[in-house]
Parts: C-alpha cells; structure tokens; sequence
C-alpha cells in the first residue's frame, strides 16, 4: 500500500532532567511521521532513533492502560490514542501532564492522584462482613441498577480529567474528578451501603462543593466516561440527604443459585438425511 | 539511590481562565467567578454610597449623584447591570445542572463520546442568547 | 453536612436575589425603557424619588432582605474562591469566621439606615 513519503514532523518535546536542578526546556526532533502514526509511535521513533535518554510512560499502546497522558498541543490527550495528522500541523508540543508533579520528561507523578482516590474508599462496604469476607452466592443486581453507574466504571485512571479541572489547577486538596467520579459509581452500587463513610469524605472544604460544573474534566476523557455528570449526581445525592428527602434503600440482596437446572432439550434431527 | 523530588507543576490560578482549548461551559465559569467578584466590588461602594452618603441629608446625596453624572461611571454602571444578568442567567442554569437536573441518565459510552453537557449545549446557547439580548435592553436605556 | 446546607443556602439566595435584584435593576437602570413603553416614572436617582421609596414599608423590607441574601451570598462565594487558594487550615478557619464577623457587622449597619429613614 503507498502511503506517499513521509512528512517531516517536529516534535517540541518537554525535557526535564531532576538531577539536574534546572528548569524544563523544550528539546526538538523531527520525526518522519505517515498516515496511521500516533504519537506514541513519534516519541518510540525518537526513544529508538535519536535519543534514547527521553522518559515516558508506555504500556499497552491501545487505550486501555492509561499510561500515555499528555499535554500534546496545550490539550491532554493518551499519546496511543492521538494520530500526528489529526492536528493538521508541521509542529507538535509535547509537554507532561499539568497539576500533577513532573518526575522527570513526560513522566507525571500520579500518586497524590491515587491517594484521593483511596480517601474516597473505592470499594463496595457493607454491613454483612461475613457475607463479603467468606461469599457463598452473588449479589443479584438487575440491568437498570447497572445501567445507572456502568458509564463510571470505565475509568483507566490516567489522570486527564484531574489536568483539565481549573479547580485542580489552583487547589491542592481539592480531591479531583477522578477521586470524586469514583465515589458516586461505588455510591450509586446497588451492592453497596456505604454512603454515609463517603460522605463525610466528600463533604469537606475541598471536597466535592469545590467542583464548578467547568465540564473540562468531561471533555477531556479519554474514555467517554463523563466525571462531570458523575459529580453533579453525587451533588444531588448529597443534597437530598441534608434537605431529608432521602429514602433509605438496603443494598441488594444475596441471590442463591438455581437448585433446578432447565429441564434437557431433546438432541435436534439431523438435517442431512442417510448415513449415521 | 538518590531519592528525587518531583518538581511541582500545577497552573495555579492562571489555570482558572486558560489551560488549553476547551469549550464554552469552561468560559462560562470562569465568566461567572469574574463577574461575581466584580459585583462584589461595586457592592462596597453601592452599600457606602446609600448608607454614610444618604444619611447625611439631601446636598451630600445630590453632590454625590452629580459627581456620578461621569460617563465613566455611566459605562461602570451598564457593566455592573451586564454582569448581573449574566451572573443570575448562568447561576439558575448551575444550579439546575449541579444536582443533576436535565443533564440526562448515564449511557454506556459509545464512540464518538458525547458528554451530558455536551449534549444540552443548545439550552447553553439559548441562555447566552437570552444574555446577550437583555444586555442590549440595558444598553438601550443608557442611549435613549 | 453542614457545608452541603450552606452550599444549598448559597443556591437558595441566590435565587432570591435574582428576583430582588432584578427588581431593583428594573426601576434603577430601565426606566428610560420603560418611560418609552408609557409607565409614569420618575428618575430613580433623585432625592424626590429616593425619599419617596424610603419611606414606604415594603421597599425598606425589600432592601434589607436584599442586603441579608447578598451578605451571604457573596461572603460564601469569595470564601470558596480563597479556599481554592490556600492550603493552610489555620488561614481558612480565620477567613470563615472574620467573613461572620464582617457579614453580621455590615447588616446591622445596613439595615439601621433604611430603619432610620423610615421613621424619620
């Protein structure tokens, strides 16, 4: 297949070196980059080809790890799920992701983000702790009571989102998109009955009334997964409970497995008549 | 082995009003801050002006408004008026939007993703219409 | 759950100053508009008309709800924005209560003109 030569694309990429002491500089390279190429490919091209000191995080290269995170021409995008051509330009500027600390080039320190996380206790509580610690069936759940936090359950934790939010940009203790998005998908769990535990995490001074409906964090996903409607349900959750409005609903139920099977259907004739 | 530090990399403040290309609803916050300290800081010299000038009898109060005749102050005042508009406008539409109201159930997402707000942004253009017009009312009392 | 009932007190002035202020706004800044659509007002910055609201029950009530809702509207607001500032717990707990002090202090005052006005 002809794909035509190659363009010549310049890659402005961030360079930070913390043994050095010195401030981030841009460093360029061009890169012969084709139809198809992402940019993940342009920066291994640069790691292989011409200088293999350069620092970033790369797994799966298919947009499902969330390594990648970057800031590539002032908006973060996965770098393995961003082609060259889509931005129509001779020159990209590949910085690391801001609000998070830089390690070293494009690596960001994703660990105050992994710690908001776990303040917000991301994982199903119940009062039945014998029955969580030793099952002995599933917890049954209908489609609908999926359907109402599946969109949330989709996060590859890559930190875009905590980039995007102006909130994040000037808050440090604000939890962050990622962290508050994560707690309504465990509070609106039919399995789950710890919603009191979680807010009175999220309701704190930089907890979830910090959050201004900018809708950047949405925007931004990589993943469809919309932190923002996910924040503004769990702001309703919250309300209704100050104003009593709330009507307590127990967590689901275990549902014992089926004792009968379904009675055996008979072997179907064979279609193709003679022989065995 | 050396431990290193990482070095901090946040946008501050400045990354209330740019940090890349976003959209409108991202403006419209930042709008919505900037307008609300801007009223905050007429109000001081609003509530100034009506209670230590007002009190002190008819001249004080007519000196005061002839001082105000400034078309400075003119043009001061139809922004403070703009800025409530927009202020009050957008504020109903958070406060609808912050508990969730009309933005919609969760969906599975499907390529390409289209977010909550994204897809109510014909009712967000509506209101920056309806902004927009009620400031040409204002703007039509200064002329007249 | 108290600073979700305070961010919910924060939506519900809100509202109400919509209303309030709005009303204001009308008869401050849309008279003209108004003269031209044939209502009978006179220039609301005058000391004629001025006196003449200060000494009617209903507006004096209407200033000083006003004032008491944009008092903690506003107070809340620029609180919240310089809790997006700092980090140090000690510095917002001062904020938070000299906001009080400053809300309660300017209501009193501002509420004591129109009062005195009213039954002068």
């Amino acid at each position: 297949m002809a794909e035509g030569s190659p363009k010549q694309v310049t890659f402005k990429v961030q360079r930070y070196d913390p043994e050095d002491g010195s401030a981030p500089h841009f460093q360029e390279f061009t890169v012969p980059s084709s139809r198809g190429m992402t940019v993940l490919d342009g920066l291994l091209y640069i790691k292989e080809n011409l200088d293999g000191t350069l620092a970033f995080r790369t797994s799966c290269r298919m947009g499902i790890c969330g390594s990648c995170g970057m800031l590539i021409n002032n908006y973060p995008h996965l770098a393995c799920h961003t082609q060259i051509e889509e931005f129509n330009s001779n020159t990209l500027t590949i910085k690391s992701l801001p609000n998070m600390p830089i390690i070293k080039d494009l690596v960001a320190d994703l660990t105050p983000m992994f710690d908001n996380h776990k303040l917000v206790k991301p994982y199903i509580i119940r009062q039945d702790t014998e029955e969580t610690e030793n099952p002995t069936a599933e917890f049954g759940q209908l489609p609908q009571e999926l359907n109402a936090f599946l969109q949330f359950t989709y996060c590859i934790k890559c930190g875009i989102c905590v980039s995007a939010c102006p909130t994040s940009a000037s808050d440090k203790l604000f939890l962050g998109p990622q962290a508050l998005a994560q707690c309504y998908r465990y509070c609106a769990d039919s399995r789950d009955d710890g919603q009191q535990e979680r807010f009175s995490v999220v309701d704190a001074d930089h907890g979830v009334w910090r959050c201004h409906l900018a809708g950047a964090c949405s925007e931004a996903c990589p993943k469809g997964l919309d932190p923002a409607l996910a924040i503004q349900l769990l702001k309703r959750r919250l309300a209704t409970q100050a104003l009593g409005l709330r009507k307590k609903q127990p967590p689901s139920s275990v549902v014992s497995p089926p004792t009968e099977t379904k009675p055996k259907v008979p072997f179907p004739e064979f279609t193709v008549k003679g022989g065995k | 082995m050396k431990q290193i530090r990482p070095r901090q990399n946040y946008l501050g403040a400045g990354g209330w009003v740019w940090a890349g290309n976003y959209k409108l609803e991202r403006y419209l916050y930042i709008l919505h801050r900037v307008t609300g300290l801007g009223m905050l800081f007429f109000v001081i010299f609003h509530l100034i002006e009506t209670t230590f000038f007002r009190i002190q009898g008819q001249d004080v109060w007519e000196a005061t408004m002839a001082l105000l005749q400034n078309p400075w102050f003119e043009v001061g005042i139809y922004l403070v008026a703009v800025a409530f508009v927009y202020h009050a406008l957008n504020g109903l539409r958070l406060i609808l939007q912050e508990f969730g109201f009309f933005l919609g159930k969760p969906t599975p997402p499907i390529y390409p993703y289209k977010d909550a707000l994204r897809k109510k942004r014909p009712w967000t253009l509506a209101m920056v219409a309806v902004i927009v017009i009620l400031a040409l009312v204002f703007l039509l009392n200064f002329i007249i | 759950m108290w600073r979700t009932r305070l961010h919910l007190l924060h939506m519900l002035t809100g509202i109400l100053i919509a209303v309030l202020l709005g009303i204001h706004m009308v008869i401050q800044h849309l008279d003209a508009v108004l003269r031209f659509f044939g209502a009978t007002t006179t220039d609301p910055t005058s000391w004629g008309s001025m006196i003449a609201r200060a000494s009617q029950g209903i507006w004096v009530a209407l200033y000083i709800a006003l004032l008491a809702f944009l008092l903690y509207h506003a107070l809340y607001g620029l609180r919240g924005v310089i809790l997006e500032v700092t980090t140090s717990v000690k510095l917002e707990r001062i904020i938070t209560w000299s906001f009080i002090i400053i809300g309660i202090i300017v209501f009193i005052w501002g509420a004591y003109v129109p009062v005195v006005l009213l039954s002068s």
